[in-house]
């Protein structure tokens, strides 16, 4: 049934998101419609720690014939699919990363092929791009049905009937009045689907564990941080999902209402001298890196000098003014 | 959960159902079919979903089994133990420092020979902290006294549950049991599964509640349970629990055999896996040995003869049952995911190496190895170089080390943990423009704080990149309040949201010196911090300035499983700020309820449905509990009325630095699990003091002060008004919830009311 396994015998998905977005949920539907419905056996997890909505997260499964026992549950490394939720993850995330070579990477996309290819760092493999966020805005549902459309375009082993009975029995106890958009949704997805087939051969990249930035050579005793403030040189952007403020320095009167509610620490703020000749604190800008786009600015600003804005690539990185910070002298050098 | 599929009947046995589930919702649905009179818990991750999904099956009518949220795990084991003292059916669920915390009462409750059973899903105690999974809190468990099964699979979880009841209440056995399987790999991973179709079947199969064994439930049988003894007792009481226990050895066997009949899946007390003929082996606890199946399978088809043992029950141990497997195996690597630290190997070293000595012929090289801990990945590569050890050891003869750890490594000595920013301290954090005096006449403090465009100079406490969700009101509502508070601080996080965002080895967000510890106990340890930092100034150890602020930043959970703790340290009257953000519930272990989750609120615990409304009871007013200490000074503030904030952290410090200990509360948005928008944070917070429900003052030695009231600046709006931008109370503005929203309306107005008769009146 399954066209292609791996030595232990498995078809593999795995599924690239930030939390929020329904990955887990969208895994444990595909698995079921495979486990359930197609007559295969199959495993479904995620990854789980402490993660927050907004920070990456991957849910993952593994399909084989109904005679195999599942025991491995270890991570998906060398997935035959991925799916990719939100592009701006490539931005924290190597989401491409095992991929075999004749895999198929399924992202939620409007732009082209080369821009997709070169962002996500995939040279190789067959390249399906679907509007999912613009399909879930439409239907008003999550990206992850129109994601799961796509996906099942490619794993032709599940047929969209029993994709669509999952759908029916997952949405009628939870939410019955959202059945119908979420099957528009789904096929949706399944129909609007633009595919690329592999450019040119190429070495599949292979997966490589990700190994700690210290050791027990290294670790100072007892799990003591010395770098304290550190999480300054993460890049937390991709916790955004489509909107961004927009400062107008000429409506700004500088009151402080929007750093008062900032979660994320964002605002820039400088000593000037003001037109009487005081000192004065004026805010100066916003340091896009940080901003989970969560927009409670805008709503604090009381001269809508805060604007919600959808954003669009390149925005932030040429609007943004970076905070500046007193770094000890090879601090920096040391977290590279 | 996924529902019925198609049924699997078998020949001779019961009705089973096929689904696709994982170990928790199998633990979930085995406890429903039970129908358990009572389930005491406390949230803790990994095993939290039990209690989640039986919350839920109850809404939808499934079972009747009473849900009760404890204070935390110790009042959770209290709780299973009374109500298994008037002869129920009893549940819990826990994992690694919650079981650390009821540790104590596990021996009370074997050692009165109460049966209950409690599902471990197994995790990393702390610490440092760890949410992963290991072994290290199963291995306390080894001598509780408690039967101890495992589950390596959902499959096995579902069955040691069914069998599990029927072991404990055994005349032969009257023992509390374990279940203990594998946090997230097993608790989360979804498997095909099956399952007895009827409930009926399973309660046929475990039978009634047997009758004989004395109760506290009967006055016509009155009885005294947990007389204290002297040790010419004690020994008769515990040689008694030691046959009962190696008795339970052979209940589980009979127990396992007539499941069998039932359900066609066999259980022995040692899972063999092709250990018939093999000479190199590895023994592994739960989940990993399934990955150790299949790297025997491939090891086999290059003519090594190797197999894997896995033990279904390790209290009592099968001692004998691994002297027969290992007979003529030449070599046998033990892959622990827990360390006993100094002992040369951790528990299940030692007693398969004391089995062994007692078969004198026996002549297997035994190997040792500390691997996964916090729940690190074992891949199929790990399983074979643990085997490719033991190969090595058969083939010279002899191991070359025979106890080791496995995964860990060395790092690179280039790449050192350095500082990474100029330390901020002193007067970095002293902005001159706030202050605060004593009032002659009385006696309380006059604050003058400049407008807080100025306040922009001094640099937050934290550094941004941390990981909270967009739109968490955590860090709005702390820097506002450390903005208030000039010069250094040393802060305490317990465990909750803001803690685990912002220490995230080797991460931290913290530019001044933070600690954690558990959130039973950070009061009393920053008690300890605060008298210590005194005592060695006093002593002259220490050279550094008085003027530093120590302070406890905890969320609601916090302020539950660690009130005691947190009183304490009140009545000590120590110089600290015990700062708490109120999200009303257990944000970080998945939003549950806390007791300051008000009245008819939905959470993951208090779901809304048929059979229930969201939480039963009204919130926990903790400012007044923390006020009925008597020390200086408590507040309340949010974001949303910022100056009012400042001046508050301001009053906080002076009184932490002169007098003793502060407590203030922060209400704060969780918009993930209020299902409110982002953007409203404020909005929402504006209408929570609007509407009287959090009420902006403080009680200042002794004398309550409104701070801002909004029925006097014409702002009072009605409850609803706050209640609709929350998807987590939207039910409660349905004609049909009309009672239970009056009902909290109704306690919001009480309350209330008592505040400003406390306002006007200086002797309330």
């Amino acid at each position: 049934m399954l066209p292609k396994t791996n030595e232990q015998g498995f078809f593999e998905i795995r599924l690239e998101s930030i939390g929020g977005l329904g990955a887990n949920l969208a895994g444990k539907m595909f698995a079921e419609a495979g486990v359930l419905w197609s007559g295969l056996n199959g495993a479904n997890f995620s990854s789980y720690g402490s993660e927050k909505k907004g920070t990456p997260v991957k849910s993952f499964i593994r399909f084989c014939e109904p005679h195999i026992e599942i025991r491995d549950h270890s991570p998906i490394a060398t997935p035959h699919v991925i799916g990719v939720f939100h592009e701006a993850l490539a931005k924290m995330v190597d989401v491409t990363s095992g991929l075999v070579a004749d895999g198929t990477a399924v992202v939620n996309s409007t732009r082209e092929f080369d821009d997709i290819r070169r962002d996500l760092r995939l040279p190789y493999g067959t390249l399906v791009i679907v509007d999912a966020l613009g399909i879930a805005v439409e239907e008003r549902v999550k990206i992850n049905m129109p994601m799961v459309g796509a996906l099942l375009r490619v794993c032709s082993f599940i047929q969209p009937e029993a994709m669509e009975t999952v759908i029916r029995r997952t949405f009628a106890t939870k939410a019955p009045h959202l059945v119908e958009a979420n099957i528009r949704a789904f096929r949706r997805g399944y129909e609007e689907v633009r595919i690329q087939a592999s450019p040119a051969p190429a070495e599949e990249r292979t997966f490589v564990r990700p190994s700690p930035r210290f050791g027990y050579e290294t670790q100072l005793i007892g799990g003591v941080i010395v770098a304290g403030g550190n999480s300054l040189l993460k890049n937390v952007s991709g916790s955004r999902q489509g909107f961004l403020p927009r400062w107008e320095a000429d409506k700004c009167i500088h009151c402080v209402a929007c750093d008062n509610v900032c979660p994320d620490l964002c605002f820039v703020w400088e000593e000037r001298v003001d037109k009487k000749g005081r000192k004065q604190m004026f805010l100066a800008g916003i340091d896009y890196q940080y901003c989970k786009g969560c927009l409670k600015c805008v709503e604090a600003c009381p001269t809508a000098a805060l604007v919600a804005e959808r954003e669009v690539p390149g925005f932030a990185e040429a609007h943004s003014l970076k905070h500046s910070f007193s770094f000890m002298k090879g601090g920096m050098e040391a977290w590279q | 959960m996924a529902m019925i599929e198609k049924d699997v009947e078998m020949a001779n046995q019961a009705v089973q159902e096929m689904t696709f589930a994982s170990g928790n919702e199998m633990a979930a649905l085995a406890a429903s079919q039970i129908n358990y009179h009572i389930m005491g818990y406390f949230p803790i991750t990994p095993s939290t979903e039990i209690a989640q999904l039986l919350d839920q099956m109850k809404g939808r009518g499934e079972h009747e089994t009473m849900l009760i949220p404890a204070d935390g795990e110790h009042g959770s084991a209290g709780i299973c133990y009374g109500a298994s003292l008037m002869g129920a059916r009893v549940l819990n669920a826990t994992s690694a420092n919650g079981l650390m915390y009821m540790l104590e009462q596990l021996p009370v409750q074997s050692g009165t020979r109460f049966p209950m059973v409690l599902n471990l899903v197994t995790r990393s105690v702390s610490g440092p902290l760890d949410i992963h999974g290991d072994h290290s809190d199963l291995y306390f468990t080894l001598n509780t006294g408690w039967v101890v099964l495992l589950a390596r699979t959902p499959q096995a979880v579902y069955d040691m549950n069914v069998m599990a009841l029927k072991i404990a209440e055994h005349e032969d056995v009257r023992l509390p049991v374990i279940i203990a399987y594998d946090g997230f790999f097993t608790s989360h991973q979804k498997r095909k599964v099956h399952y007895f179709r009827d409930r009926e079947t399973v309660q046929a199969f475990i039978g009634p509640r047997k009758e004989g064994f004395p109760t506290a439930a009967d006055p016509k049988r009155p009885v005294t349970i947990g007389a204290h003894m002297g040790g010419d007792d004690l020994i008769n009481n515990h040689y008694q629990q030691s046959v009962a226990l190696y008795r339970a050895g052979d209940v589980f066997r009979q127990v396992a055999a007539e499941y069998e009949k039932w359900s066609g899946r066999r259980y022995e007390p040692l899972d063999l896996y092709r250990m018939e003929d093999a000479e190199v082996a590895l023994f592994l606890l739960n989940s990993a040995a399934e990955t150790a199946k299949d790297v025997a399978d491939r090891l086999r088809k290059q003519g090594i003869k190797a197999g894997v043992i896995s033990p279904n029950i390790i209290r009592p141990f099968p001692a004998e049952e691994i002297r027969q497997a290992l007979k003529h195996v030449k070599a046998l690597l033990i892959g622990e995911r827990a360390d006993s630290y100094g002992a040369h190997g951790a528990n299940m070293t030692h007693e398969v190496k004391a089995a062994l000595q007692e078969d004198r012929d026996n002549q297997t090289i035994v190997l040792s190895r500390v691997y996964g801990l916090g729940g690190k990945d074992f891949y199929a590569e790990d399983a074979e170089a643990l085997f490719r050890m033991a190969i090595d050891a058969m083939e010279k003869g002899k191991a070359e080390k025979t106890f080791d750890y496995f995964g860990h490594v060395p790092g690179r000595l280039e790449q050192q943990p350095k500082r990474l920013l100029e330390p901020i301290h002193g007067d970095a954090f002293r902005s001159g423009l706030i202050h605060v005096t004593v009032d002659d006449k009385t006696k309380r403090l006059n604050v003058k704080i400049p407008p807080l465009r100025a306040l922009t100079a001094k640099p937050k406490r934290l550094a941004p990149g941390h990981g909270a969700c967009p739109g968490c009101g955590i860090f709005p509502g702390l820097e506002l309040f450390f903005k208030g508070i000039e010069g250094d601080i040393v802060v305490l996080f317990q465990t909750g949201c803001a803690y685990v965002v912002s220490a995230a080895y080797p991460y931290s967000s913290h530019k001044q010196t933070m600690v954690h510890n558990l959130f039973q106990n950070g009061a009393a340890t920053l008690s300890g911090m605060v008298e210590a930092f005194f005592e060695l100034k006093r002593r002259g150890e220490l050279n550094v300035s008085d003027d530093v602020t120590f302070v406890m930043v905890t969320g609601d959970g916090g302020m539950d499983i660690g009130m005691g703790s947190a009183i304490g340290t009140a009545l000590r009257n120590h110089k600290l700020i015990i700062i708490e953000y109120d999200n009303e519930g257990y944000m970080n272990t998945g939003a549950q309820m806390s007791y300051s989750t008000p009245m008819g609120h939905m959470t993951t615990t208090t779901g809304v449905g048929k059979g229930q409304r969201g939480k039963s009871f009204h919130h926990k007013d903790t400012p007044q509990i923390m006020a009925a200490t008597n020390i200086p000074y408590v507040f309340t503030g949010t974001e949303a009325f910022p100056q009012d904030l400042v001046k508050k952290a301001a009053k906080a410090q002076w009184y932490a630095q002169h007098e003793g200990t502060v407590y203030g509360k922060l209400l704060i948005t969780c918009p993930l699990n209020w299902k409110s928008e982002e953007r409203y944070g404020e909005t929402i917070l504006q209408a929570a003091v609007n509407s009287c429900f959090f009420p902006l003052y403080e009680v200042e030695r002794g004398k309550t002060t409104i701070t801002y009231n909004p029925e006097a600046k014409g702002r009072r709006i009605p409850l609803s008004e706050w209640l609709k931008y929350m998807g987590k109370t939207k039910h409660l503005l349905r004609e049909e919830n009309k009672d239970l929203l009056r009902e909290l309306e109704e306690e919001v107005e009480r309350r209330w009311t008592i505040l400003k008769a406390k306002h006007e009146h200086p002797y309330l």
